[in-house]
């Protein structure tokens, strides 16, 4: 499952993207780790996070807000906390650190900022991901205006003719960007869909 | 998925919510899924966009059920008990030593972005990085789908079965890494579709990160985004 990686962008536009997941892993340190999985989200929400989500029961439309999320959280589940700026994610990287919540934590953005906020935080990387990029037929993507607001879905529940519907629908003033990035963000069940991101990169397509 | 026709009302709010295009507009009963393209991710019914929920799971039997195993987000995979397509990877190495010092670990991650695949690609693309000795990743799905997993040939009945993405997944030495990367781009040019593919391995203390370097000496392409697992996973791998 590699769904935080793979987000399309520029180093500009990425800035401002940052996936934390925790998870425990099976047979080594699952069991009990429901009420774990829990604090981190009371941990996060405290830091004002873009979105909150839950890959193994979906997110906060699907199971009925935010209190939901933290209601049902399971033993064997993969949460998900958005943040849009560096030193919520170092508050974040802190608290997280003071709790020793003994499960697994990775964060997704860019490379630079992740280093910088782990020196601020006193942590150090363990484990590093990077995308090779698309491969094959790549004339079968869509543009790339597009793949920057689709990859925010790392399971592609974000369809890419919703995708092109909510653009058309702010140009015609029909909706807000922010209104728009909202709709976009409703299939994705892990809750990593960044409607801030989306919002600014719809602005962005609008005014061209 | 499919749509009930006696109370549908072809209003087409649905179209655009696919994201494999398989709800059709122009059929001679108006809308309609295309089962042959459907992936039974089942984003159209979630959605609850239908105005009188004409949408319906039928039935899935052996091999359709795969599409929704592999599709699907909520679908918890018996093999790896965890909601995705994928497996722990590199988000447990903390706990789990899974790619150890002078390994890398490589997920292909066929159909993605959104574009979809038949397991008979997965299959190709799997056959051709077997010949290098890999293992696959026991807890993935698709090794369960193999009918061979020493070969990467795939069960005859599921070769045609469509999912949104399927992840090849392996660990190897270092040393081989130059070898498989150029496997991998030359199988690349015998599929009818996209992959996403990453590279990840166990940062060294002084903060060199392995693959990175051979990545950019063979002139690849690597994302300035990725992702980094912590090391707050308890009780910790002793790595040597």
């Amino acid at each position: 499952m590699t769904h935080t990686l793979h987000r399309v962008g520029t180093v500009e536009n990425l800035d401002g993207d940052y996936v934390f997941l925790c998870m425990p892993s099976k047979d080594i340190n699952h069991v009990g780790s429901g009420p774990k999985l829990r604090r981190f989200f009371e941990i996060a929400l405290k830091h004002n996070p873009v979105k909150i989500g839950d890959a193994r029961l979906g997110n906060e439309y699907h199971q009925g807000g935010i209190n939901k999320i933290l209601e049902n959280v399971e033993d064997r589940a993969v949460v998900q906390a958005l943040f849009n700026n560096k030193e919520a994610v170092i508050a974040m990287m802190k608290d997280l650190k003071e709790e020793d919540l003994g499960l697994s934590v990775v964060l997704s953005g860019l490379g630079e900022h992740v280093g910088e906020c782990c020196n601020k935080a006193g942590l150090q990387l363990h484990t590093v991901e990077h995308s090779l990029g698309r491969w094959g037929k790549t004339e079968k993507l869509p543009p790339q205006h597009i793949l920057e607001i689709a990859t925010m879905c790392g399971h592609a529940m974000v369809a890419v003719n919703f995708i092109q519907e909510m653009i058309d629908e702010v140009k015609k003033s029909r909706k807000t960007a922010e209104a728009a990035a909202e709709e976009l963000f409703k299939p994705c069940m892990c809750g990593i869909f960044n409607t801030d991101r989306a919002a600014k990169l719809i602005k962005a397509i609008v005014e061209q | 998925m499919l749509i009930n026709k006696d109370s549908c009302i072809n209003c087409g709010l649905c179209v655009s919510r696919c994201p494999v295009s398989a709800i059709k507009e122009d059929t001679p009963e108006g809308i309609q899924i295309d089962l042959d393209e459907c992936v039974e991710c089942g984003v159209c019914k979630r959605w609850n966009i239908c105005p009188t929920d004409s949408i319906y799971q039928q039935e899935l039997t052996y091999p359709r059920s795969v599409r929704s195993l592999m599709s699907d987000v909520l679908t918890i995979a018996p093999e790896s008990g965890i909601s995705g397509r994928g497996t722990e990877e590199m988000k447990t190495n903390d706990v789990t030593g899974r790619f150890k010092r002078g390994f890398v670990g490589i997920a292909i991650e066929m159909g993605r972005p959104g574009i979809a695949t038949r397991l008979s690609d997965v299959e190709k693309v799997a056959m051709a990085v077997v010949k290098e000795g890999v293992e696959f990743e026991r807890d993935n799905p698709i090794t369960s789908m193999m009918s061979d997993p020493k070969t990467g040939k795939f069960k005859d009945e599921l070769l045609n079965e469509r999912c949104l993405s399927a992840i090849i997944e392996f660990g190897i030495e270092k040393e081989k890494v130059p070898k498989m990367l150029n496997i991998i781009k030359e199988v690349s040019k015998e599929i009818d579709t996209v992959f996403s593919w990453c590279i990840a391995s166990k940062v060294e203390p002084d903060g060199t990160i392995p693959h990175v370097k051979i990545v950019e000496d063979m002139g690849f392409w690597i994302s300035p985004n990725g992702k980094h697992n912590l090391g707050l996973g308890k009780p910790a791998y002793k790595f040597e």
